[in-house]
């Protein structure tokens, strides 16, 4: 009764369908012996964790599947209870430090201390060490990924870690330099249809070709992304003929697009103080402040002029950089959303707006 | 003949300002200015130096002037357009050569004086030629001229030019030089506008190149006007405002100059008739509707600091006589001529009575004052004219009325009697305390002044009169009320209380009229204040008034209570400082409040803040009696009489100011006396101004205040005094706040710098205005994030209220919240959707932590595509079929370890057609009964227990520090032998083994206690023996 992303999660390395190569180098790595911290990186519904829990799988054979949550209460020196959840194995132990905020650097070096520190007591165990799974690693604060600096080299006899991010550009160099870099790219369009016949014939259908064009083309390279609209469809439409097929947007997505409309139809300062509302509604449902950002300059783009293009997108980046250092993201959000009413109503207006650009 | 110049100028004020259409008394006078300051060469020249100009004037010109007028009386009605030009020019050069001389073109220059009614001290305000064109064209404009004096700024700006252009072309008539001056103007102003802000430095330079004002050329003119006009307006400003262009205020103007003529003797007398008409205009005026955002947001003097103030041979100059000020001076700001008229002694109050020695009109003079002026006849002055009279007048006894000069003696009368009986007070308790030999008191000399100058009779306690006559009242009635069980409610209803509680601001004398009353009632008072514990405990206990009667301390003796003091049935407890009783006094409130509903002797309680939280149980039991501050007027006498005693000279007007500074906190001002005293025995304007500045109380204003003032049309105004230091300062008011108002509010304004654009190019302006405000906003976030980052840069403070809050309002300032925009001021959003934001994080990631065996996406994958992919399966059924979906729902969430909670934050995750409201409302009451129901009653898979569940304990993270301090670790064992010293004796007791279960609870507590304090003591032995 599940989603079909969950059902049929390959498992194993060899049920993988595209990078095999990669897939063959985590295996011999496994097999090696001296396995090295890797770090996992790609886009989203690319299937890092997937490869990561294969790779797990050939480390130490079945027992890794066999896994439990735990929640584990730390309290902070301001009496603050944080909760931390740990899923782990008997031979490993994941973790998502980012749950707990700017405590992860505390929590980080507790829990990998506590397990770097014990050896692994079963005797007929695949291999000596225990691994650490970090999700999230890009979220890490500086502290935490300098402290994991010296963790990583002190306890290596005991402990490999596996760090997942969707990049490595947040991730400081010293970090970088002690993983064996693993890039998980997103699967091609071919690689996604393979994938979605292979679930359709496993759920005893079979789509038409155009549909499956039409999915992949909508995720843009997330499987998950893919497979979830197929589930979708199907559930509408049991028949999957591309013709008839409306690929529903998820709420967030629509939302958005709401709101990059707001912006191209009226400028003005009401309107933005409209705009700022939908965005704290975004904000506080927990849609990512870059993701909302990415996600409605491209709508925007879409209906603007070819030769205002380039400058929103630009705005889009510098906004987008500067939220990421500062901390209350909607001032930036909206910083941006003034900046494109204002370029666009000077354009509309044919106003030369150079003698502004330059001044930033 | 001066009738017909009366005349004349009235009409012409009217129509230049409705020509000038929105602008407002700054075109005008702008336009005269170059005139009427026998400026340098030429109208350009004048323009861009209009201060050292007026400084010399003033003082110097009167008299030539005024003869030159006098003698050439006949005024050429329409004075020759090209001619005048060349005569101007010449005539002006002339005079600044030599002011004495009279010029060629005297009579241009007479006839421009007389018409606009100026006489002596004013200057020629207008060119003749200018003023005739002026003339016919604009009345229709004129109520918006009125409303708009905000404009006047940038409108001066664009009339220079216009009246380069006007003076040379006197033939064409007015209606047509008018239309094309105003688009050509209207034109380049905007452009102009646009690049104000940085030209304004530029000025100066600009000024050099001047000559070719007088250049017909229509477009030359225009093109350098943009340069040129802005600078002198920027300044001249101040000397143009006082010119009158609005009709009110010429009108004025004209009474103003006679009317001290006339009053002060010292002034020739003058040949002109009050110009009837005039006046008339001006009583006009004001009926038309008064735009109130407009004088509200008035931008400040146009020119400040343009006109030397006058030092007067009479420091008290004014002395005996009383102001009004309306409207806005040109040079000076308001407040500082509230200031120099108390400087030099008058009286400055806020309505025109018939007492009212002059009122001081500046423009858009308020309409009801101006009502008033009419009404009570009274004399008006402009802002020349007051410099005028203060360097002028002079006050001697005999020049003040009879009546005032009985006053003034009566009351140095009093003070001498009062100073008096303060001495012979003082005298006879010397007398007293050496006859008893003991030094009991200490000498009066060595008293602070406060107590040594505490009123000793009710008489001199300054104000709150009636409130101390009820409190006395309500004592004489105790006794009687006592007897009555409190049931008679007296005169004033008070009798039906068993205490009285007095608040109001410090310094304002309760505690010394509480004591005083209850001395004088024959009480004894018995105070309790801040400097006592107040706990529960000690209420009941140490006043013991708890106690059904009070024999125990009748018959005891000698017993005291905290205080010291015996408390028999005519004590009066004296709770002083109530509000003050906090974490230390816990309960003493409650106690107080029981002690109050019992007491046998009267009770007083006195605080500061009415409406504290704390004092609410005690409100409803005593009588609520507000104290206000004593005005200024009580305070005076009083403090006079003392500076009498001490022989100190400080004149009346400097003890206002102190008062006034200390909000009327006598004892404040005592304070700060008795300090100077030290040092000097007088105290002048200056000084007192300074001390007052010293001890100035530092009120933290409100986020909204701040905004108000930061956003508003004056503080950036560019006559605004405010510097970059001020308005940083404004954040430091609250620097947590005030970032997220400006955020929340910066886009309600109108702002200011765009006034003047219209159409597309006034959005445009208006865009890039936001633009820059929302990027300093976004400039400030990222400051904030190194301030509260890892590293806490607090240094980077002031960068944070530049960025944030300074600069945002620097672009967008101008009506809005608070000045009457359509859009109220609003609290920021951010703290709510902030928590909101938080809150739903924290189940978001909950709902991951379940699904984390089932699923492996991120939290943020989870929210994007699971949620929106779960919402078909678990709660789309349930809004279409209902309650008949609900096992199939159940079943799915089970498949990824979902509860019910879970299923909520869901829905509430939802957004768009998604969102909570919009699906609860489809799902109806049934179903979700139903739900719930059916989901209470299975048993779900579960991922794990949350750990609060389980009763795990906390695990302690240990602080940034790596090591703990060496102090610390030495506290730790210290206490450990304590800790098990308890367990061990408590172990002993059978009746705390965890395995016998005690059947009363209560019984074991109170053993624990006793082992508790067993411990100590035994431990507290074991060190003495040590």
């Amino acid at each position: 009764m599940s989603l079909w992303v969950d059902k049929h999660r390959p498992r194993s390395l060899d049920d993988l369908h595209y990078h095999d190569g990669l897939s063959a180098r985590l295996k011999a790595l496994a097999a090696s012996g001296d396995f090295p911290h890797m770090l996992f990186y790609g886009p989203s519904g690319a299937g890092k964790k997937t490869r990561i829990a294969g790779t797990l799988l050939e480390l130490f054979g079945k027992g890794v599947e066999k896994l439990k949550i735990d929640q584990r209460v730390f309290l902070t020196p301001t009496k603050r209870k944080l909760d931390v959840n740990i899923v782990q194995s008997n031979y490993h132990i994941e973790i998502t430090p980012s749950e707990v905020g700017n405590y992860d650097r505390v929590v980080i070096q507790e829990i990998l201390k506590e397990i770097a520190q014990t050896q692994q007591v079963d005797l007929s165990a695949k291999q000596r060490f225990k691994v650490v799974v970090i999700h999230e690693a890009d979220s890490l604060t500086r502290d935490a990924q300098a402290a994991l600096r010296r963790t990583m080299e002190k306890y290596m006899s005991n402990m490999r870690l596996i760090l997942c991010a969707n990049s490595t550009s947040k991730l400081i160099a010293p970090i970088r330099s002690r993983c064996l870099l693993m890039r998980v790219a997103a699967p091609t369009a071919e690689e996604m249809q393979t994938v979605l016949d292979h679930v359709a014939k496993r759920e005893g259908f079979s789509i038409p070709e155009d549909t499956v064009k039409l999915i992949a083309q909508d995720a843009n390279g997330n499987l998950r992304k893919a497979l979830l609209v197929l589930e979708a469809l199907k559930m509408q439409n049991p028949d999957l003929q591309a013709s008839a097929l409306h690929i529903a947007k998820p709420d967030w997505e629509t939302y958005c697009y709401k709101v990059a409309d707001m912006i191209i139809q009226e400028q003005s300062p009401a309107r933005v103080m409209e705009v700022r509302a939908k965005l704290y509604e975004l904000l506080s449902h927990c849609i990512p402040p870059s993701i909302v950002l990415k996600t409605i300059a491209d709508r925007v783009v879409e209906q603007v002029d070819e030769a205002l293009k380039a400058d929103i997108m630009h705005w889009a980046a510098i906004y987008e950089a500067r939220m990421r250092v500062g901390n209350k993201k909607i001032f930036h959000l909206e910083a941006w959303v003034v900046k494109v009413m204002s370029l666009y109503k000077h354009f509309f207006f044919s106003f030369d707006m150079e003698a502004d650009f330059d001044d930033f | 003949m001066a009738q017909g110049k009366l005349k004349a100028p009235k009409t012409h004020g009217g129509d230049i300002r409705g020509f000038f259409a929105k602008g407002s008394s700054q075109t005008a006078s702008s336009s005269s200015q170059p005139a009427s300051n026998g400026s340098r060469q030429t109208n350009g020249r004048a323009q861009g130096s209009p201060i050292e100009i007026s400084d010399d004037e003033q003082p110097r010109k009167p008299i030539p002037h005024k003869t030159a007028a006098q003698s050439k009386p006949t005024p050429k009605p329409t004075p020759a357009a090209k001619p005048s030009t060349s005569k101007l020019k010449s005539e002006r050069a002339m005079e600044i050569d030599d002011d004495d001389k009279v010029p060629v073109s005297a009579p241009l220059k007479r006839k421009a004086k007389v018409v606009v009614s100026s006489d002596d001290e004013a200057e020629v305000k207008v060119s003749p030629p200018k003023k005739k064109q002026a003339t016919s064209p604009a009345t229709s404009s004129k109520p918006r001229a009125n409303t708009s004096t905000a404009k006047a700024d940038t409108e001066g700006k664009t009339s220079k030019h216009f009246k380069e252009e006007a003076t040379p072309r006197k033939t064409a008539s007015p209606r047509k030089t008018a239309s094309p001056r105003k688009t050509a103007a209207s034109t380049s102003a905007r452009k102009k506008k646009t690049k104000d802000d940085d030209f304004i430095a530029s000025s100066e330079e600009e000024d050099d190149d001047d000559d070719f004002v007088v250049d017909d050329d229509d477009d030359e003119i225009v093109k350098k006007g943009k340069g040129k006009g802005h600078a002198s307006v920027k300044k001249a400003p101040a000397k143009s405002t006082s010119a009158k262009s609005t009709p009110a205020r010429s009108a004025a103007k004209a009474k103003a100059e006679k009317k001290p003529a006339k009053t002060e003797e010292k002034k020739p007398a003058k040949t002109e008739e009050k110009p009837a008409k005039a006046e008339d205009k001006s009583e006009d005026k004001p009926a038309k509707k008064p735009n109130w955002y407009a004088m509200k947001a008035r931008a400040g003097p146009s020119n400040p600091g343009s006109k030397e103030i006058p030092i007067p041979s009479d420091p008290n100059c004014l002395a005996g006589l009383s102001f009004v000020f309306t409207g806005e001076l040109s040079s000076l700001s308001r407040d500082e001529a509230i200031e120099l008229a108390k400087r030099y002694g008058g009286r400055v109050v806020g309505q025109p009575s018939t007492k009212t020695s002059f009122v001081v009109v500046g423009s858009d003079a308020g309409p009801s004052k101006l009502k008033a002026i009419e009404k009570n006849k009274l004399k008006t002055l402009d802002e020349d004219g007051f410099l005028n009279l203060i360097a002028t007048r002079e006050t001697d006894m005999s020049t003040l009325d009879e009546k005032t000069r009985k006053k003034i003696e009566k009351e140095q009368a009093a003070i001498r009697q009062s100073a008096k009986e303060m001495e012979q007070r003082e005298k006879q308790v010397a007398k007293e305390t050496a006859a008893s030999g003991a030094a009991a008191k200490p000498a009066a000399a060595n008293q602070l002044w406060t107590d040594r100058y505490a009123p000793q009779t009710l008489k001199e306690i300054c104000g709150n009169k009636t409130n101390i006559e009820r409190l006395q009242a309500w004592l004489g009635d105790w006794d009687s009320s006592l007897k009555s069980h409190f049931k008679k409610p007296g005169k004033d209803g008070m009798n039906v209380f068993r205490a009285v509680m007095i608040t109001g601001p410090p310094g304002i004398g309760k505690t010394t009229s509480a004591h005083l009353c209850a001395k004088l009632a024959g009480f004894t008072p018995v105070e309790l204040n801040a400097s006592d514990a107040r706990s529960k405990k000690l209420v009941e206990n140490s006043t013991n008034i708890m106690n059904t009667s009070l024999d125990g301390w009748m018959t005891g003796g000698h017993a005291t209570n905290a205080a010291g003091v015996a408390i028999t049935d005519k004590s009066c407890l004296i709770m002083d400082e109530v509000d003050g009783m906090s974490a230390g006094d816990r309960g003493g409130i409650g106690a107080l409040t029981a002690l109050i509903k019992k007491t046998r002797i009267p009770i007083i309680c006195i605080a500061n803040d009415r409406g504290a939280q704390k004092l609410k149980p005690l409100i409803a039991v005593t009588y609520n009696m507000t104290f206000r501050r004593p005005e200024a007027q009580a305070i005076r006498s009083r403090i006079m009489s003392i500076l009498y005693k001490e022989k100190m000279k400080i004149p009346s007007n400097v003890v206002d100011q102190l008062v006034q500074g200390a909000q009327s906190d006598i004892r404040q001002v005592l304070n700060m006396l008795s300090t100077w005293r030290l040092s000097s025995s007088t105290m002048d304007f200056d000084e007192g101004k300074a001390m007052v500045k010293m001890n100035e109380k530092y009120s933290v204003m409100t986020p909204f205040g701040v905004l108000n003032k930061m956003l508003g049309p004056q503080m950036f105004s560019p006559s605004s005094r405010e510097t970059l230091g001020d308005k940083i300062e404004l954040y430091f008011h609250d620097p947590s706040f005030v970032p997220l108002f400006m955020q929340e509010n910066y886009l309600k304004t109108t702002p200011s710098r765009i006034r003047n654009a219209d159409g597309p190019e006034k959005t445009l302006k208006h865009l890039e205005l936001m633009d820059k405000a929302a990027r300093s906003i976004s400039d400030g976030d990222i400051v904030d994030s190194l301030i509260h980052g890892p590293n806490q840069y607090w240094s980077l403070m002031p960068l944070h209220a530049v960025c944030s809050t300074v600069r945002p309002a620097s672009y967008l300032y101008g009506m809005g919240p608070g000045y009457g925009g359509p859009n109220a001021m609003s609290f920021p959003q951010w703290l709510g959707q902030n928590s909101k934001q938080t809150k739903l994080n924290r189940q978001l990631t909950d709902v991951q932590a379940r699904m984390r065996l089932k699923v492996s996406g991120d939290k943020s994958e989870i929210r994007r595509s699971y949620i929106p992919s779960l919402f078909p399966h678990i709660v789309q059924p349930l809004m279409d079929k209902g309650a008949s979906a609900v096992d199939e729902t159940i079943e799915f969430m089970d498949e990824y370890f979902l509860t019910r909670e879970d299923w909520d934050t869901i829905v509430e995750l939802g957004v768009g057609d998604n969102a909570d409201t919009h699906v609860l409302k489809k799902i109806s009451t049934a179903t979700k009964t139903s739900f719930t129901k059916k989901y209470n009653s299975r048993d779900h898979p579960v991922a794990f227990h949350k750990a609060e569940a389980l009763g795990k304990v906390p695990k302690k993270l240990a602080a940034a520090g790596p090591a703990p301090d060496l102090e610390e670790a030495f506290d730790v064992d210290d206490e450990v032998p304590e800790a098990e010293e308890e367990k061990e004796e408590s172990d002993e007791n059978p009746e705390n083994d965890s395995l016998i279960k005690a059947a009363k609870s209560k019984g074991k507590a109170a053993a624990k206690g006793k082992a508790g304090k067993a411990a100590p003591a035994a431990k507290g032995k074991a060190a003495k023996k040590g």
